[in-house]
């Protein structure tokens, strides 16, 4: 719990002056904790004191914008407890080992995984741009081409005359990843100077935890922290204890985003690194870097990304529409059912499998599952009227009969008034069924 | 001025159970961290994966997961193969064809088909059954009969039959029952007091809270996992303190990414790589968020969750 | 029944009588000090009543555990126990209480209730602190003050009365007692949690106006991250025994709004029972479950 009278307290002169007006210091503490009286009243309170306060009372974890992608900015460790705010990114990785046919074909084939899911794109947000060897036109010439990728940039280069080079062609939205506790001066120049995002790294948390030290004491806010480790083991460590130290014990020198290279530890294996982005989706990775995106990956990968970072408070819509399945056309039956997402995804998935043709026709009902709707008059004949009119269905499809979920069948009376002739049909209390249902049809 | 970061274990701890019997026999649980929190404290038992064997798995259409099984015809066949399957911990055995809605095969057959697994293998063995309540319950208790001394767990008794699945499967034959809700934290609560009400020793009781591909509606799975660890581990609630065992593998090969064929979905590649991936990350997913054992079934799939298991813990 | 007197380091030399363990067909189910669930503190077993005094007074086991059974069975989490003022065997008597009510219920923590400073200090050398650390019953901000540095050096939790000599007269004389006893308790290394805060319930008959000012009170406490407990059921004092539970119900319910941690209370109400186990729903401090009241 935390005491933040007691917090102030601590840091005070404890000398029972009463020049405060206050009897005691504690007394004095409380009353600045409950901000009844300003801190300035004391004239025996440090500055540095003052400033440690100033600090305390910022947000945990910073927000750090790249371009228009933003990350961090997290208040709890669990969704539940709120929810998340910043969903985490993805890039692949190319690199000066790679041959110069190997970096276009991995910056082709990034860029084919691009779609939307539930009014989300999902694609590669950043190219993460490895550089391992010293002579700064030859990175430069890589980092240009993944520049023309059009997507952010993650640099991850420790020389420093190779940085510049890099930063030159680099454009504007780039994390600079590439400060450690040995060159962390000269990189935090680079960085400030080019107004870029400086990303830090260390063998350890605590190598890691001074060097940020450092540079805030340079006055450089504008990072992200590498946490990758040697093993996945040490990395979930890192990203725990970062996270864990932001936002639980409130030590804001550990309050920025991360980035986990998966790419690194798991390299040539396509599926587990699968597995460790699904890891650190979940715990605490901002930027996951991958050796490839290929369908396979991205389809589950951004799927959970979406679910994580939904906001508890707000249900996944889908748009109220005619989706036309296996091959449907106006001559179709119709089927029914209410815009929350889990339910479309459900109720098309099974009508899919019937390999029937079948118009699904998603009604809005403000996000809600079918019973809730209807229980909250949000999935009624008259709405259901309404999004047929909406979506002019009378005029694009021919067939009459629409199939209404099982759950709802005493709406089939109401609809067939509200929409004459239509033909309600009661389909199957659970979506599992829907298969058999359709094939049972005919 | 040096990091040194607080890592402690909670005061609550996850119970062990123990599943089979044996040199092969598990345990599950006994964690007093959060999922692979092994910088707060050491985990002693590692999660464990289960290699789903249907009834139904002639009708299983991957070309590597048939490799993989070619020649087996019967359930004894594909148990003894799944044996062999690195990184397989125990076998679960699942009966999808007695569903009455459809193939409504007879428990009789079922439970000869169980016993004979049973007596050829030595992986403890996981039973699921068809989700038709009615049909579960006579089945569980009859095979919970055949098997005993196995020490199985029965996946699961529900709201609607704890008292008939619970009493036959843990008090009279001896089992271990699974307790099963569907994303829901205080009915996941109140059917484990229940199960104890019947005089179950929590020791016997495992949870599936609930589950869910990837990408639909996992958040839900997520935030329930997340809020029944942190009540068994940091409020110390006894009554969700069991272990949990999350079904994966028929939730992520029932999806569309996983059966959309490649004609169908021309940009999205090979399919059978896509159900692998899409059965690793719900794994995954759910094994960070804490489940104790996992039940998958593509080779390529157990294998790398295996990894993943191996390097984090 | 005669008593010897014996100094302190005797007493320490000297062994408590084995104590006989009784099923009482009560087990005591375990404390999780980190929880934040309400704690009550049984006040029962108490010198006031006769059947109790005379209990202790020839070391009579039976009727102390018959109250400390019933008291567990309704799921008090401490257990005060009271021996009086005893002036002349205080440090015996403790001793002996402690250790027949921990080895006879799974080591039930306790609060050890008495003006014989000395007395506290012999609970606390037999005390185990499995299920959570003893409780100082109690020190104020006047005459006994001490008790705080008591609790200090024995690593045990102290309460502590918000009055010096006398009701305080508005919040801003209890905050001051706060402020100084939580000084002196982390100038002794105390955690600031280790203090719990007693407002002084006052009665209702004679009183009323001063209620919301103790529950302002609880309020000031929990907003400076203060752990807080009392003797409720004082504000019920000479209502009609049908009431006092539904006065004492209604109180502890306002008071857990405003963050009252802990109370001492009779613990076979059963209302109160069931609206404190209530309102720890409320608060989101226990899962909820349909069999919540049962647990």
């Amino acid at each position: 719990m935390a005491l933040k009278g007691l917090d102030i307290f601590k840091l005070s002169p404890k000398k029972n002056c009463k020049e405060c007006g206050s009897p005691t210091c504690m007394a004095f503490c409380m009353k600045v904790a409950q901000g009844a009286i300003s801190i300035d009243k004391c004239p025996y309170f440090s500055d540095d004191a003052k400033a440690m306060l100033n600090e305390q009372t910022a947000p945990p974890m910073k927000t750090i914008a790249v371009g228009s992608h933003k990350l961090g900015g997290e208040t709890v460790l669990y969704r539940h407890e709120k929810t998340l705010v910043n969903k985490n990114l993805y890039a692949v990785a190319v690199g000066t080992t790679l041959s110069a046919e190997e970096v276009d074909a991995k910056l082709a084939d990034l860029q084919k995984v691009d779609y939307e899911r539930i009014g989300e794109r999902m694609y590669v947000e950043f190219v993460f741009v490895a550089n391992t060897q010293s002579d700064p036109a030859v990175y430069a010439e890589l980092v240009k081409k993944a520049a023309a990728t059009g997507r952010d940039l993650i640099l991850e280069c420790w020389d420093v005359e190779c940085a510049k080079a890099a930063l030159e062609v680099a454009g504007k939205n780039v994390i600079l990843d590439g400060a450690t506790p040995d060159n962390w001066e000269a990189m935090n120049d680079i960085a400030t100077a080019a107004g870029v995002v400086l990303g830090v790294s260390a063998t350890s948390l605590s190598d890691l935890y001074d060097t940020v030290k450092k540079l805030e004491g340079k006055g450089n806010k504008n990072l992200v922290l590498d946490v990758t480790g040697k093993t996945a083991k040490e990395t979930l460590a890192n990203a725990v204890l970062v996270r864990r130290t932001a936002i639980k014990d409130g030590d804001r020198s550990f309050g920025y985003p991360s980035i986990v290279n998966v790419a690194r530890l798991a390299k040539g294996d396509d599926h587990l690194q699968t597995a460790y982005a699904t890891l650190f989706t979940e715990k605490y990775g901002s930027i996951l870097v991958m050796e490839h995106m290929t369908y396979a990956q991205a389809l589950p990968l951004y799927g959970l990304r979406q679910n994580i970072f939904t906001d508890p408070q707000k249900p996944m819509k889908v748009e109220s529409k005619i989706y036309p399945l296996n091959g449907a056309d106006e001559n179709s039956p119709c089927a029914l059912t209410v815009d929350f997402a889990l339910t479309y995804f459900l109720v098309s998935g099974e009508l899919e499998r019937s390999n029937q043709p079948v118009n699904l026709i998603i009604t809005d009902a403000s996000g809600m599952s079918v019973l809730t709707a209807w229980a909250a008059g949000k999935f009624s004949s008259s709405t259901v009227k309404k999004t047929f009119e909406t979506l002019d269905i009378e005029n694009k499809i021919k067939n009459r009969t629409l199939i209404i979920p099982g759950k709802v069948a005493v709406m089939k009376g109401e609809i067939q008034e509200k929409l004459p002739g239509w033909n309600g049909d009661v389909g199957p209390l659970e979506a599992g069924r829907l298969p058999k249902y359709m094939n049972d049809m005919e | 001025m040096a990091f040194t970061p607080k890592t402690a274990p909670f005061s609550g701890k996850i119970n062990a159970v123990t599943l089979g019997t044996g040199d092969k026999a598990i345990v599950i649980g006994g964690q007093n961290v959060m999922p692979f929190y092994t910088f707060d404290a050491p985990i002693e038992n590692a999660p464990k994966i289960g290699v789903e064997i249907s009834d139904l798995a002639a009708n299983w259409d991957a070309p590597a997961l048939n490799e993989f099984y070619a020649g087996c015809t019967t359930m004894v066949d594909y148990a003894k193969k799944a044996e062999t399957m690195p990184g397989a911990d125990f076998l679960c055995l699942h009966f999808e064809s007695a569903d009455p809605n459809g193939e409504n095969r007879s428990v009789a057959e079922c439970v000869a088909d169980a016993k004979a697994v049973a007596d050829a293998v030595t992986m403890p063995i996981v039973i699921m059954g068809c989700k038709n309540i009615e049909k579960d319950g006579e089945l569980f208790s009859k095979i919970a009969e055949a098997l005993q001394g196995k020490n199985i767990l029965v996946l699961s008794a529900r709201n609607e039959d704890y008292k008939t699945v619970g009493a036959s499967v843990a008090l009279a034959y001896g089992q271990k029952v699974g307790a099963e809700t569907a994303d829901d934290i205080n009915l996941a609560k109140q059917l484990n007091i229940m199960l104890k009400g019947l005089s179950i020793n929590p020791e016997n009781i495992v949870m599936n809270i609930g589950t869910a591909a990837v990408g639909y509606g996992f958040e839900y799975v997520a935030s329930t996992l997340d809020r029944v660890r942190l009540a068994a581990l940091a409020q110390s609630d006894a009554d969700l303190q069991m272990p949990i065992m999350s079904p994966v593998s028929p939730d992520a090969w029932s999806v569309k990414e996983s059966t959309a064929t490649e004609e169908d979905e021309p940009a999205w590649g090979n399919r059978e790589e896509r159900a692998i991936d899409m059965e690793v990350s719900t794994a995954a997913a759910n094994l960070t968020g804490g489940a104790d054992a996992v039940i998958m079934r593509h080779p390529a799939a157990i294998a790398t969750i295996k990894k993943f298991i191996t390097e984090l813990v | 029944m005669e008593v010897k007197e014996l100094s302190f380091e005797e007493l320490l030399a000297t062994k408590v009588p084995e104590i006989k363990v009784v099923d009482m067909g009560v087990k005591y189910k375990g404390h999780n000090p980190e929880s934040p669930t309400f704690v009550t503190i049984g006040e029962r077993i108490h010198c006031i009543a006769p059947s109790i005094r005379k209990a202790m007074d020839e070391r009579d086991p039976e009727p102390i555990l018959k109250r400390a059974a019933e008291q567990i069975a309704a799921g008090a989490t401490y257990l005060d126990v009271n021996i009086g003022p005893a002036e002349k065997d205080g440090p015996e008597r403790m001793m002996w209480a402690v250790k027949l009510l921990q080895e006879n219920f799974n080591n039930v923590p306790l609060a050890l209730d008495t003006a014989n400073k000395k007395a506290i200090e012999a609970g606390i050398k037999v005390y185990n602190r499995t299920n959570g650390k003893p409780i100082v019953n109690s020190a104020d901000a006047g005459s006994r003050i001490s008790y705080i540095d008591l609790a200090a050096a024995n690593d045990a939790i102290c309460i502590a009365l918000c009055s010096a000599d006398g009701i305080a007269k508005d919040n801003e004389e209890r905050m001051k007692h706060c402020h100084n006893m939580l000084e002196r308790g982390m100038s002794l290394g105390m955690d600031a949690t280790d203090l719990w805060f007693d407002p002084l319930f006052l009665v209702v008959k004679g009183m009323q106006d001063k209620q919301m000012e103790v529950l302002e009170a609880i309020k000031l406490f929990a907003s400076e991250g203060l752990k807080s407990t009392g003797g409720l059921s004082n504000n019920s004092n000479g209502a009609p025994k049908t009431v006092r539970p539904i006065m004492d119900s209604a109180l502890v319910a306002m008071a857990m709004m405003q963050g009252l941690t802990s109370a001492i209370v009779n613990p076979n109400d059963l209302r109160l029972m069931e609206t404190i186990k209530s309102c720890d729903i409320f608060k989101n401090h226990v899962l909820y479950s349909d069999s919540y009241l049962d647990l």
